[in-house]
């Protein structure tokens, strides 16, 4: 028992000698055998701990990298329904697969042209903290409710809190129908 | 540091006492068969992590827990390695407790003063068994299906009480979404709440009254 120490693993392991009552043990060997027995418990805990923590961690974080909508073309609706000089909320339901659900969402876009061929949209999303902005077409912007924001009509942000403009999407005409994808 | 640390709590808490009691208390002269009670321990806190881990996906919901849980075993990163932590770790409950039972007997562990450690030894047996029953079920599958309709059968066999308890056990007469939340309910919150206190009267006991020594000859 006297040379269970200088096993070659115990030099790797510090010992944290958390000791107690029983430290004023005489007996050297029996305190070093101690030290030794308390670290390899320890050790091993550490180890077992480990080996469910580490891919906890992984499963845990798993769906995050899932979210995200899809970086396909979203059909909105007819390129003729677009007034020009106007905004024009058009709504396009997207799925989105949250783990073992398929879920449909609804997307809603602010879409505008001048000259029937080139088309803006813009998120109805507020940058600020997500609320979702309405068009005034008397004051020419964009309101949001929750912190009075006021973003103009090519996005940008005349007022409030926002950090930045309107989220923007690209945008494409096939077949008469408008198209939008994430930028 | 960590002697600082420790020694700065201590003089707060008293935790070193703790300590000694719990791990540096003498113990007889015994063999490993005494280790069968820390594995069932070791065991029960790999079910209560892996199985807080599952409940963050799963849902007792009859139209998605068959989904979310082939969602945990096939999709989710090392959901295979938590559920069938989980799995496997049920059997070795049983397995371990009972286990740990025979050591008991053969040694006439429950005899004068451990018959009430013996008494809340039971109750653990008890509730080993119930965890597994109603965890049987929350998969949703064929195999939950059935096993609920057998075990719930062998309930009904009950004397004069025999049809409600089943209608307790299903909540109604037949499975149902009823049957899988109440299940689940048990699983997750009743049971636990009950093992804990008991494991932790069990353990109690035993430190208070310390360990059996191996029965010799004549004895
Ligand atoms: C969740 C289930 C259980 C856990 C976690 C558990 C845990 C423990 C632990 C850690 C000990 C210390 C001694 C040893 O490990 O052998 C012990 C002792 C004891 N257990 Fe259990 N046990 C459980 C179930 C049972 C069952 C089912 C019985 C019997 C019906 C039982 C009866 C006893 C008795 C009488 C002692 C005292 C033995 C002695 O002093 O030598 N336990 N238990
Ligand atoms: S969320 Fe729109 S202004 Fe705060």
């Amino acid at each position: 028992m006297a040379e269970e120490t200088s096993r070659p693993n115990d030099a790797d392991e510090q010992a944290p000698a958390p000791e107690g009552p029983a430290q004023d043990d005489p007996r050297d060997q029996e305190v070093t055998r101690r030290k030794f027995l308390i670290t390899s418990v320890g050790a091993m805990s550490g180890a077992m701990a480990a080996a469910v923590a580490v891919p906890a961690i992984f499963y845990v974080a798993g769906p995050v990298k899932e979210q995200g909508a899809s970086e396909e073309w979203i059909r909105l609706g007819s390129a003729s329904s677009v007034e020009t000089g106007s905004k024009t909320l058009m709504k396009a339901t997207v799925e989105r697969r949250a783990g073992y659900l398929t879920t449909t969402e609804e997307l809603s876009v602010f879409v505008s042209t001048d000259n029937g061929t080139d088309f803006l949209a813009l998120s109805n999303i507020c940058t600020h903290l997500g609320c979702r902005v309405r068009w005034v077409e008397e004051q020419d912007g964009f309101f949001c409710p929750c912190h009075n924001a006021v973003f103009g009509p090519d996005g940008s942000v005349l007022e409030g809190p926002p950090p930045r403009p309107l989220d923007r999407f690209e945008t494409k005409v096939e077949d008469g129908q408008i198209f939008i994808r994430k930028l | 540091m960590t002697t600082k640390l420790g020694d700065w709590l201590n003089d707060r808490s008293g935790w070193r006492t703790i300590y000694g009691t719990v791990f540096l208390r003498k113990i007889p002269k015994i063999n490993w068969a005494y280790t069968l009670g820390s594995a069932t321990l070791f065991a029960m806190v790999i079910q209560i992590v892996t199985g807080i881990l599952l409940t963050l996906y799963y849902v007792p919901d009859p139209q998605l827990a068959y989904a979310s849980v082939t969602y945990i075993t096939n999709e989710l990163p090392f959901g295979w390695l938590i559920r069938g932590l989980h799995h496997w770790g049920a059997s070795a409950m049983v397995l371990l407790v009972v286990l740990h039972m025979i050591r008991v007997i053969v040694y006439g562990a429950y005899k004068y003063p451990r018959e009430f450690t013996w008494i809340t030894g039971v109750a653990l047996l008890l509730l080993t068994f119930a965890f597994g029953f109603t965890g049987y079920l929350l998969p949703w599958d064929q195999r939950a299906y059935w096993a609920t309709v057998v075990g719930t059968k062998i309930g009904e066999v009950t004397p004069v009480f025999g049809d409600t308890i089943r209608a307790l056990m299903l909540g109604g007469e037949e499975i149902s979404g009823l049957t899988l939340s109440r299940f689940f309910g048990a699983h997750v919150w009743v049971l636990p709440s009950v093992l804990l206190l008991l494991v932790g009267i069990h353990l109690y006991l035993v430190i208070r009254n310390g360990i059996t020594s191996v029965p010799k000859r004549g004895e």
